[in-house]
């Protein structure tokens, strides 16, 4: 019997010849079952403010488009706040994802992304030209180079209590900003709703704060990326904004986060607020009275024109270190031309860069059901023309990027508006700011 | 013989072989750093790595999408002590920290000395005691975030329903500077309370009962016997408690992250916020890498300061 004995040695080369043969092995002995590895790809995408969408990108897009382009298609998705930080260590490991979508225009990672011209030169032939907005947050003038890709942007709409401004004979809401300053007055002092203008340091203040100042021909840089801050225009703003505060505001907007001026207008405690449609459409989920008297309309006027920003704006690069980048630019192509469905499985969150990609536009967003009343994103129909980018009138580059994250110009309104500095001073070490950072990165050749 | 039969014989009783290992586990010295070394590996991975790296970053050009870097020497550094932003962060820093570590050891004392005694539910108290520790920072802050928040705090509820303030008079604890200076620093202290309060009753179990014994025969009054006896005694642990606070309140960014954001206008601002919108919001990693360890030297010296006099004062 010894001779016929399987020691451990002999036990465990039989096994792993069998397992040879009838796993790996019989892809290389039958020639008709051999095929390349599938391949991935890898997504980074946030936690959409409407979970419809996830659910209708991660389960169903995703999974199509795997199927259709034998890629497997991973979609992790982080919270908003996690993006620059996972961003960050991406590049710092030179390993990721093959398709990373920041909220907000990227271009201090211009360094390690793909040159996307090629696919806005692909869809130009198949859609036309996108907007301007989409342009100027993707694109680097002085590099010549596309940095990320833009399929869409969210408006920055003004929210407003519609009984109350019916109450002072303006049922159709405010429609420049002298009259919310005026009208908001009347209503703060009639019925003690405050309107909801945010100067804290958080984004949505950042995004009002700059439409305001555009709208009265106040920019952080001229059109050519040269820092014009320091102008009467900005000086004026900040004198209108510390007005505004004074006579309809309340202490509370010094504290808010980026959910704030939702709750606060949910809460039915605001006559007037700047946001995207997540108040509306969590009203219309949390409360459908209050939804049916919160109301919509278009950007306001201010003494040189009627502009509204973008309140996100959805940038997707592809990293140079990307295994798939292939992939990566055809599934983007993929996505915008079929934007629609996006636009859908969104509820309007997401308006396109691509006009063609949603024909349908006004019908759809005039009759939705969901809305009350059903025509009340109508007014949304014309925001491809009045929603502009941060660093208006110039493109979105690394320094207008710094001025917004460390909140120099939400410091300098509230300042002025709590009385903590003078209209003057406050402008004055804003500019201080605003030079130091414009240098520093005209030096590091990103401006 | 069989097989089963030379199996069942009992093993002859031998010495044991010498293990491969032995020469090392039977000598004190190697044996002591085999055991410390996980430790001293982690702590040069985990912390050593990531500082250095940050040193080496605030003395070059590098940004967050940037590979390549140039030594730049201390550009970085100057450029930061040219901008107000900075210098109102490291004031409010200096009045957080501070501030907040003050209130830590004296409430931290009072907690210890009022734990030592026995009393009913004396368990109770204790876990409650521990519980701001146990959780994580983040969580809690996040519960502060609502307990002050604008519309729906419950201190407000609670001070309105009591008829001490009006519905149009709310505090607004993250709007005024100092309202959110002092909130930032109560949940900070709300935090760290926990750990001071369990090293200085660590401190105070070790004071042999003798010199209490002693002092009582001698007739010394409670307030006497706390001032000359008990808080000499317990100094050198209290210095290092005030050592960990501290540098933990000079480097921690959560509690302000989530409560304010360095708001209102940058008044509750501190470095370690700074950095991080500076360095990973802003994409600026090496100035923001130079915020960081800009009190670096500082906290050097005071630790060392601490432990020498700790050393000094050790009596037990």
């Amino acid at each position: 019997m010894d001779g016929q004995r399987v020691n451990r040695r002999q036990f465990i080369k039989a096994t792993g010849a069998g397992a040879l043969a009838t796993g790996i092995g019989a892809n290389i002995i039958v020639p008709g079952r051999a095929r390349a590895a599938k391949k991935t790809l890898k997504i980074l995408q946030w936690v959409h403010f409407v979970p419809a969408y996830d659910e209708w990108f991660n389960k169903k897009l995703a999974k199509e488009w795997g199927e259709k382009n034998d890629t497997e298609v991973i979609v992790d998705n982080i919270g908003i706040a996690g993006i620059n930080p996972r961003a960050t260590a991406e590049v710092s490991a030179q390993k990721g994802h093959d398709l990373f979508l920041f909220n907000w225009p990227p271009p201090t990672f211009e360094e390690q992304t793909v040159d996307m011209k090629d696919v806005y030169q692909e869809l130009e032939k198949k859609l036309g030209k996108p907007i301007d907005l989409c342009v100027k947050s993707t694109y680097n003038p002085k590099t010549k180079k596309y940095f990320a890709f833009s399929p869409s942007f969210t408006p920055d709409p003004v929210n407003y209590r519609q009984d109350l401004f019916s109450q002072v004979g303006m049922p159709n809401g405010p429609k420049t900003w002298d009259e919310v300053r005026t009208v908001g007055a009347k209503i703060k002092k009639d019925t003690g709703h405050p309107v909801g203008i945010g100067l804290a340091n958080e984004i949505d203040t950042a995004m009002a704060l700059r439409t305001i100042m555009y709208a009265h021909g106040a920019h952080e840089q001229d059109a050519n990326g040269n820092l014009t801050l320091n102008s009467k225009q900005t000086l004026e703003t900040i004198k209108f904004v510390t007005a505004l505060f004074k006579e309809t505001m309340t202490d509370e907007v010094f504290t808010w986060d980026a959910s704030s001026n939702n709750r606060a207008m949910i809460a039915g405690k605001l006559s007037l607020a700047l946001n995207a449609i997540s108040i509306t459409r969590t009203a219309e989920k949390q409360d459908p009275a209050i939804s049916a008297k919160i109301q919509l309309t278009k950007a306001l006027k201010g003494p040189v024109r009627a502009i509204g920003l973008e309140h996100v704006m959805d940038c997707y690069v592809v990293w140079k270190f990307a295994e798939n980048i292939e992939g990566a630019k055809k599934f983007l192509v993929d996505y915008t031309t079929n934007f629609h469905e996006a636009f859908v499985a969104g509820e309007f969150y997401d308006f396109p860069c691509w006009p063609k990609t949603v024909p349908d536009i006004t019908k759809l967003i005039s009759n939705d059901p969901k809305a009350h009343p059903p025509d009340k994103y109508k007014v949304l129909d014309d925001v491809l023309n009045w929603a502009t980018n941060v660093g208006y009138p110039g493109y979105a580059n690394a320094a207008i990027d710094e001025i917004y994250s460390t909140w120099v110009l939400n410091v300098m309104f509230a300042k002025a508006a709590s009385g903590a500095a003078s209209p003057e001073d406050a402008l004055k070490e804003a500019d201080a700011q605003c030079r130091r950072i414009f240098a520093k990165w005209k030096e590091k050749k990103m401006v | 013989m069989s097989d089963l039969t030379e199996a069942a014989r009992p093993a002859a009783r031998v010495p044991a072989r010498p293990g491969r290992l032995d020469f090392l586990v039977n000598r004190r010295g190697w044996l002591g750093s085999m055991m410390i070394a996980p430790a001293v590996l982690y702590i040069l991975l985990v912390v050593g790595v990531p500082f250095f790296l940050a040193l080496y970053y605030s003395l070059t050009d590098i940004t967050a999408g940037s590979r390549t870097l140039d030594f730049v020497g201390l550009k970085n550094f100057r450029a930061i002590l040219d901008s107000p932003q900075f210098l109102t962060a490291l004031r409010n820093t200096f009045v957080f920290a501070i501030g907040s570590q003050v209130l830590v050891i004296v409430l931290a004392t009072i907690l210890a000395l009022a734990l030592m005694k026995d009393f009913p539910g004396k368990w109770f108290v204790r876990l409650l005691i521990l519980l701001p520790w146990v959780a994580p920072m983040s969580l809690g802050s996040i519960g502060w975030l609502w307990i002050l928040d604008s519309i729906y705090s419950v201190i407000n509820w609670t001070l309105q329903a009591a008829g001490l303030i009006s519905a149009d008079n709310w505090p607004m604890y993250l709007g005024k500077p100092y309202l959110a200076m002092m909130s930032v620093i109560g949940v900070h202290v709300w935090r760290l309370l926990p750990l001071a309060t369990v090293i200085l009753m660590a401190g105070l179990t070790s004071i042999p009962q003798e010199i209490h014994d002693a002092a009582q025969v001698d007739g010394a009054s409670p307030w006497r016997h706390l001032v000359q006896i008990t808080l000499p005694l317990v100094r050198p642990i209290m210095l290092v408690a005030s050592l960990f606070g501290l540098v933990f309140a000079f480097t921690d960014m959560i509690v302000i992250f989530v409560l304010t954001r360095g708001g209102p206008y940058d008044t509750t601002q501190v470095l370690s916020t700074l950095a991080f919108f500076t360095g990973i919001q802003g994409g600026d990693l090496a100035e923001g890498a130079a915020i960081a360890v800009f009190l670096f030297p500082m906290l050097l010296v005071v630790a060392f300061v601490f432990l020498r006099v700790a050393r000094r004062t050790e009596v037990v």
